[in-house]
């Protein structure tokens, strides 16, 4: 009950109405998708012409299947061709111009409410160990999975250098008292 | 690191991506009643009131067993077009007897749902039906006619069709 019209790249070209149609000299120019003249303007290697956007946009939409939309040949974005007119202001790549898609954003979860601490079940796991007793508690380690902490600042930032030297501030007391315990 | 888009400029790609729907329905318009090809006929005055929905009228091709009907193909696009192929299907007194085409208008054509190409129009489409009326050698129904008519959707892109060849 059905019918598979293979789309031959003449027929379908014809009735887009790109070249025929409009009268003027642009026509000829005209994105095969938009219909409007091509901006940031690629040629695939069939030699279709898109505007980068519009080519983007339908390579998004079929990512396992791109083909080209005139006449079904295999296509990439590897395998198209910018085309650059002459004294154009602009000769960046039009592939390397149109943003990337934003990544998607995700933060850690927040623990609201629970056992601080006690957690199997609110999502957060902490375990600690130490060796020994009070003053070597310094060499016990902590790991904490997934807990509610932020992470550690980003680089550059005020209180990245903060935290750093309070980090050194730490340090500095420990190996003095480590001295002290020593000498004492 | 990419922010992630504000509001505004969310607001403002939907409204471009608007735009571009709406400029390359325009054209498509403009150029099947400038130059319609045989046989396919649009009102423009009532599809410029609402450009979402297209109504065109279809002949039968002459020499076809089609010759001297008429029909009526309804076109809906989504915000998505072209890039989602439109619901396209017939209405009105006339449905074609097709084996390709189901008493309640709905059409099985590759070309409308898995093998879209952004490249397709309007008048490709139209074109496409009256070439797979005219291949027709024997009017009839579809074999599953009214087991399909008594449980498909009303949207026939929610259709998986299963097409086999011709």
């Amino acid at each position: 009950m059905s019918s598979d019209t293979p789309t031959s790249p003449g027929p379908t070209e014809g009735a887009t109405g790109g070249s025929e149609v409009s009268t003027d000299g642009n026509a000829f120019f005209e994105c095969n998708i938009c219909l409007d003249t091509a901006r940031d303007a690629v040629v695939s290697m069939c030699g279709h012409l898109f505007c980068w956007p519009c080519l983007h946009q339908w390579l998004e939409t079929r990512p396992n299947r791109q083909t080209c939309p005139v006449c079904k040949a295999g296509i990439s974005k590897d395998k198209c061709i910018p085309i650059y007119g002459r004294g154009a202001s602009d000769q960046q790549d039009p592939r390397e111009k149109l943003p990337p898609r934003p990544q998607g954003q995700r933060s850690e979860p927040e623990n609201n409410g629970g056992f601080p601490g006690f957690g199997f079940g609110d999502g957060g796991f902490q375990m600690s160990f130490g060796i020994g007793a009070f003053p070597f508690g310094i060499f016990a380690s902590t790991f904490n999975f997934n807990d509610g902490r932020p992470g550690p600042a980003q680089p550059g930032t005020p209180q990245h250098s903060e935290e750093q030297f309070l980090s050194k501030v730490f340090l500095w007391v420990a190996i003095l008292f480590m001295f002290w315990l020593l000498i004492a | 690191m990419n922010s992630p888009l504000s509001p505004i400029d969310f607001e403002d790609k939907r409204l471009k991506i608007k735009f571009k729907l709406e400029k390359r329905l325009q054209k498509e318009l403009q150029a099947l009643t400038k130059d319609p090809p045989t046989g396919v006929k649009v009102d423009a005055e009532s599809i410029y009131r609402n450009l979402s929905e297209w109504i065109v009228d279809i002949d039968g091709a002459p020499e076809s067993l089609y010759e001297g009907e008429k029909f009526k193909l309804m076109f809906k696009f989504g915000s998505r077009y072209p890039f989602d192929s439109p619901q396209v299907m017939f209405i009105g007194e006339n449905i074609p007897l097709h084996p390709h085409v189901y008493s309640n208008g709905h059409i099985c054509l590759s070309i409308l749902t898995d093998d879209w190409s952004p490249a397709l129009s309007v008048q490709s489409v139209c074109l496409s039906v009256v070439s797979m009326l005219s291949s027709c050698k024997e009017k009839k129904r579809p074999p599953d006619n009214s087991f399909y008519v008594k449980t498909c959707s009303k949207n026939p892109k929610k259709t998986r069709w299963w097409y086999h060849g011709k």
